[in-house]
């Protein structure tokens, strides 16, 4: 049911509940967005710790390493190491990406771009974002206890993350803190789910909705179902270390009867799988609108894309096992994993080759967005066919816990959804703030990530097929490896680079954030609702609800008649 | 006023979605323990006694008959019956955490505590899980019950979603007593 009106809070009118405790969904996007941006930075930093540590081991990091670690002349140690790739993967995943492409993106384009005045459930958006700062405040404190935050990995397997693996607080810090961000997690999926089902404007049908409200839309519907089986395990583990009950502790820890660390394993995965369709789905959307829109056609098959992105949806709650066909499964297991696995190829090249669809002989306008989408679809396409590699059996038990493993995810997970973050980022700036940013900064920002980019994670996948195997403070105690050198130095130096040209974007950022010009209603001539209105929105963003007549990507309509090669969705579609 | 009861009903069962797949993590935990382990309980351990889980689940069981009334009450427009139902709910929500506080007394007492291996584990941590669950439960029957009014034309979806929830927690329960108890 399509009602379209809902009421809306009344206009805040000191400077807390206008900029604090917002019920708005433009500003608690705002504020997911700048919690994001913050912590990519702290994440990125762990990254270069990380990556100096493996091409200078035993250097002192340059600059930030004696201030940092100056016991041991700034140097990283082996067990700060451990916690830095635990707490950037952590970071990345749950402190970044989340926040930008899920809390930032989804609040600020689901209720606009379907045409409704706020999400259904204000107060409860903003107690979604402030579950989420509170776990933030967690992971923060967890940095500062003695023996250092959590260092099992992100993905916090037993008994590395028992009081065996990990005695001190930081392990206990980091469930509670994700434990708190799955509530902030789903109580935000409940508000995405609703409001779309609810609050489309009269005459939207579900596939007129644009195809990042798609993305987001899924995004929330596995949310809603998987977060909390990692919140029962976190849950689990916790009570371990706190409680003494010994559900992932075997053997002579404990006592009588025994635990079982694996389950935490498949508990994890049952997650952690549709995790990274979580991550990326609003990314493969907003990827599908802007080749359209930059590319002045409509989507190709869009109806065929929304169908496949929810294909993928639902095949990806089937497949966790290829996380796991090193842990001794029945090989009827893994060979049914990996057939399921393969599966997800199907509905995934269906997408892939309906974007290429998209821009064949489009009229390509190279703006930052577009370049940005473009990098997706690069970069998404080797990450996707690596994984093949992956989730193969045979292949996998060689290539498994390597730095293949590490570019794979990377150039899935981390390379296309930051990538898609900064074209959603570039493309809504202006109804946002209301201004442009410079966008010659954009492109430079773009090519600087870009091409460094590809040096970082495909050396990754070089050095990982060389046998590297990741999670190591120094792999070069091992002769074999000590060939590998030169290539690690080069994603190094990728690194330092790209880490640079991000200095770009944060300073394009705030400088147009003061100073950029006026951005008019709808700078990129673009015919979804949300450009019909003026940037930035009013406090209800629709004076009146507006009544859908097209879908969102008309594009190029020969029977055009006014000069405008688009149509807004509010227009009738000029036939001929 | 239709669409707003429609995005409560949604926004209910999205939760209950999401709850249900928490708790049915914890369940394929147990049965992953129970059938990776020859014998059950384990070595040393011996099933625990039936009483007082079988009065908690009477209690729950009997409070979501109640809970169940209220609807039809409230839609009745009789809410001093929608008070009483609502009132008797509350009381054997309540009595029913007291009846596990007993429940855990008495495991303790038989020397069984939570740190001893995982038969404990699972029958400590599951009832609590469960019982904190209960908690917010009362917590949603108290806020029914401040906003239980006549005037208030949404009445009826509130009372509808919080009996929703506490069938939930019942049917929970349920599922835990038949197989961490009985079977
Ligand atoms: C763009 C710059 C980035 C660089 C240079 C980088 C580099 C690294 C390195 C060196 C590791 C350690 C691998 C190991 O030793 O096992 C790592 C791990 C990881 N990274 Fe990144 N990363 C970057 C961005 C991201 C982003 C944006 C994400 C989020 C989606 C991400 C997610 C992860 C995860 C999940 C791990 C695994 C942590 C673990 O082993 O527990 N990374 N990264
Ligand atoms: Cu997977």
């Amino acid at each position: 049911m399509s009602g379209g009106f809902n009421e809306i809070h009344p206009e805040p009118t000191t400077f807390i509940s206008k900029y604090i405790i917002s019920f708005d969904h433009k500003v608690i996007a705002k504020q997911f967005l700048w919690y994001g941006i913050l912590f990519l930075g702290i994440g990125g930093i762990m990254a270069l710790l990380i990556r100096w540590t493996l091409a200078y081991p035993g250097v002192p990091f340059p600059i930030l390493g004696p201030l940092l670690f100056p016991d041991s002349a700034g140097v990283v140690p082996p067990d700060t190491y451990a916690m830095l790739f635990t707490m950037h993967g952590t970071i990345m995943i749950f402190y970044a990406i989340t926040p930008i492409l899920i809390g930032a993106f989804g609040n600020y384009c689901i209720p606009l771009m379907i045409g409704a005045r706020d999400m259904a459930f204000p107060m409860l958006n903003m107690l979604s974002f402030w579950f989420a700062a509170a776990s933030a405040l967690v992971v923060l404190i967890s940095l500062c206890t003695p023996l250092g935050s959590a260092a099992g990995g992100w993905t916090s397997y037993p008994t590395l993350s028992t009081m065996i693996g990990s005695p001190g607080s930081g392990q206990t810090l980091w469930c509670l803190a994700i434990f708190l961000l799955g509530i902030s997690s789903t109580m935000g999926a409940v508000n995405y789910v609703t409001t779309v089902i609810t609050l489309r404007a009269p005459g939207m049908g579900y596939f007129d909705m644009p195809l990042t409200v798609w993305g987001l839309w899924l995004t929330a519907i596995l949310n809603a179902i998987f977060v909390p089986v990692l919140g029962a395990g976190v849950m689990l583990l916790m009570m371990d270390r706190v409680m003494g009950t010994t559900f992932f502790l075997a053997g002579a820890s404990a006592t009588a009867g025994t635990g079982d660390p694996v389950l935490f394993q498949h508990v994890f995965w049952i997650f952690g799988h549709p995790e990274v369709y979580i991550l990326i789905l609003p990314a493969w959307g907003i990827v599908s609108d802007l080749l359209s829109f930059f590319s002045r056609k409509p989507a190709f098959g869009a109806k065929a894309t929304a169908l496949s992105m929810t294909a993928v949806s639902i095949l990806s709650t089937l497949v966790y096992g290829h996380h796991m066909f090193t842990t001794q499964m029945s090989p009827l297991l893994t060979q049914s994993f990996m057939t399921l696995t393969m599966t997800i190829s199907i509905p995934s090249a269906i997408f892939f080759a309906n974007w290429l669809g998209t821009i064949w002989k489009g009229s390509i306008r190279f703006d930052s967005p577009m370049l940005f989408s473009l990098g997706v679809v690069f970069v998404f396409g080797l990450g996707g066919l690596t994984g093949l590699h992956l989730g193969t059996v045979t292949t996998d038990l060689y290539l498994h816990d390597t730095y293949f493993v590490v570019g794979h995810f990377h150039y899935t997970m981390a390379a296309s959804v930051l990538l898609g973050g900064y074209a959603g980022i570039y493309f809504w700036f202006p109804k946002m703030f209301g201004r442009m940013m410079n966008e010659t900064l954009a492109k430079i920002h773009f090519w600087g990530t870009m091409i460094p980019l590809n040096g970082i994670f495909f050396g990754m996948l070089m050095v990982g097929y060389g046998g590297m195997h990741r999670r190591i403070y120094n792999p070069f105690v091992y002769e074999s490896l000590q060939r590998l050198i030169p290539i690690n130095m080069m994603i190094t130096w990728s690194a330092i680079l790209m880490g640079a040209f991000q200095i770009i974007f944060v300073w394009n950022f705030l400088m147009s954030l003061k100073k950029g010009p006026k951005a008019s209603n709808n700078p990129w001539e673009v015919g979804t609702l949300e450009w019909t209105i003026p940037s930035p929105p009013v406090h209800h963003n629709y004076d009146v609800i507006p009544v859908v007549k097209c879908g969102p990507h008309e594009f190029g309509n020969p029977n055009l008649k006014n000069g405008r090669d688009f149509q807004y969705q509010t227009e009738e579609l000029v036939r001929g | 006023m239709k669409r707003l009861d429609l995005q409560s009903n949604l926004a209910m069962t999205v939760t209950i979605t999401g709850f249900s797949m928490f708790f049915a993590t914890l369940m394929m935990g147990y049965a992953i323990y129970r059938s990776s382990s020859t014998f059950w309980p384990p070595m040393g351990f011996s099933k625990v006694s039936l009483t007082i889980p079988s009065i908690s689940t009477f209690l729950i069981l009997l409070s979501s008959w109640f809970c169940y009334q209220i609807k039809g009450n409230v839609k009745a427009h009789d809410f001093k019956k929608a008070r009483l139902n609502l009132n008797l709910t509350l009381v054997l929500g309540f009595s029913f955490m007291v009846a596990q506080s007993f429940f855990w007394s008495e495991l303790k007492a038989s020397g069984l505590y939570v740190d001893s291996g995982i038969f404990a584990s699972i029958l400590y941590a599951y009832t609590w899980i469960h019982a904190a669950h209960v908690l917010a439960g009362i917590l949603s029957l108290v806020y029914l019950s401040i906003m239980l009014k006549p005037s208030d034309d949404r009445m009826l979806i509130k009372a509808v979603n919080v009996e929703k929830f506490w069938h939930f927690l019942g049917a929970v329960w349920l599922m835990m007593f038949l197989t961490l108890f009985v079977y």
